[in-house]
């Protein structure tokens, strides 16, 4: 056997999927770089080859589902013409199955308490996603849709709301449906922005 | 109890105390048993016979500081009767912010034990326990409120106890990491609940003084 790696088969995309679905199974602290290779159908040394550490892995798993994250809302947003449809996708799109990754920002938020690298990949996404909302609100507010409100602080109240009712579910408080999630959102944002969003609209 | 059981249990107790702190200090997957007997000021043998694995004693010890974290949160908020249910619940909703010191601690230990909840199944239902009594703590208040005549008639209790506990987390993580101000949290999650409980425009001031306000 060759001693040096073999990196033809496998991708860095695939590897950061393969990061995300074991640190979302086992949690970071036992999650191994065996496992990640057996998942991603490679050996470790590959692995190795890429991310020099668990952080390493943390971060950019983490960064690139969010890249996909955005992308696709990004495409979906742009779809939709009123600025209505698309705060409530974006409400949508955080209580959703699968898309807003409870457990690996879990795992962010625990380690960048006292990771300074972390912190400032926490910072990078929570901006950006802060940005997301304000943009949605200024476009509504252009449009004379959405009244005269802070879209910066906007965002902060609707991103905190979003994601302690996400914590809330991660913890499988039963009390707390996605549903449940969403009426709070909604009228929330509602009352805000002193505007009716529409009822049931497609996400 | 003989003085014996006493001394046993005053040191279960400090290798908890001891595991808490560690936890809080350097995050759970740092946390070494002979660091914490040695913090304990036991023996390291005497920290397995208590507890038999490491994860039982970090869970354990998660566990004892989530009751803490509740307590605190749960804490001294005042009797309505002296305060009135506004400065009330204007008590209540700085118990859950990370305020410097205490509360910031008990904040991290909160964000931890978040983490293990999502990651360890059997530490849910201490999460859920208490969310819920958390949940019951404020709408009991402002149920409390609405029959003084003190908030407005037709505010609904638990969508709102649900709302305040959301954005006090949502809120909380972001003074943690140094986003915002802990006053700036407070001042935004007032003027969230505002409207539908008819409070004033602007929150009364801390109780404790050491407390930063606007």
């Amino acid at each position: 056997m060759s001693p040096r790696p073999r990196l033809d088969h496998v991708r860095r995309p695939e590897l950061l999927a393969a990061a995300a679905a074991v640190i979302r199974q086992r949690g970071l602290e036992n999650a191994r770089v065996a496992d990640v290779a057996h998942e991603a159908g490679t050996s470790a040394p590959s692995v190795l080859y890429y991310f020099a550490s668990k952080s390493e892995l943390l971060k950019e798993a983490l960064t690139s589902a969010e890249e996909r994250f955005y992308e696709k809302l990004a495409h979906r947003l742009e779809q939709l013409e009123s600025p209505r449809e698309r705060l409530l996708h974006i409400v949508h799109s955080a209580t959703g199955e699968g898309d807003y990754d409870a457990a690996l920002w879990m795992e962010l938020w625990a380690r960048a308490l006292r990771d300074p690298e972390l912190a400032a990949t926490r910072a990078e996404l929570d901006g950006r996603w802060r940005r997301t909302i304000a943009e949605v609100v200024r476009y509504g507010q252009e449009r004379g849709e959405f009244r005269t409100a802070d879209p910066d602080e906007f965002a902060v109240l609707l991103a905190s709301l979003l994601d302690g009712l996400s914590v809330q579910i991660a913890l499988r408080d039963t009390e707390v449906t996605p549903d449940r999630v969403r009426e709070l959102a909604v009228r929330l944002a509602e009352r805000e922005l002193g505007c009716e969003l529409p009822e049931g609209a497609r996400c | 109890m003989t003085g014996a059981a006493a001394t046993e249990r005053g040191a279960r107790e400090r290798i908890l105390a001891a595991a808490v702190d560690r936890i809080a200090r350097h995050g759970i997957d740092e946390v070494r048993i002979a660091r914490i007997a040695m913090d304990a000021g036991v023996s390291t043998s005497l920290v397995h016979y208590h507890f038999e694995t490491r994860e039982a004693l970090l869970e354990q010890a998660l566990d004892y500081s989530y009751e803490l974290a509740g307590d605190v949160r749960l804490g001294p908020e005042g009797d309505v009767e002296e305060l009135g249910s506004v400065k009330r619940l204007a008590a209540m909703i700085d118990q859950c912010l990370p305020y410097p010191g205490m509360l910031e601690r008990d904040w991290i230990l909160w964000v931890e034990l978040w983490l293990r909840a999502a990651r360890h199944p059997e530490m849910r239902p201490t999460a859920a326990r208490l969310y819920a009594r958390m949940r019951g703590w404020f709408a009991e208040a402002i149920a409390t409120g609405i029959e003084r005549g003190e908030f407005a008639s037709d505010a609904e209790p638990e969508r709102i106890a649900d709302l305040l506990l959301a954005l006090a987390d949502g809120y909380g993580v972001r003074v943690l990491f140094g986003d915002l101000e802990v006053a700036h949290a407070r001042r935004e999650i007032w003027a969230a609940v505002q409207d539908e409980l008819g409070l004033p425009e602007q929150p009364p001031p801390p109780l404790d003084p050491a407390h930063p306000q606007d």
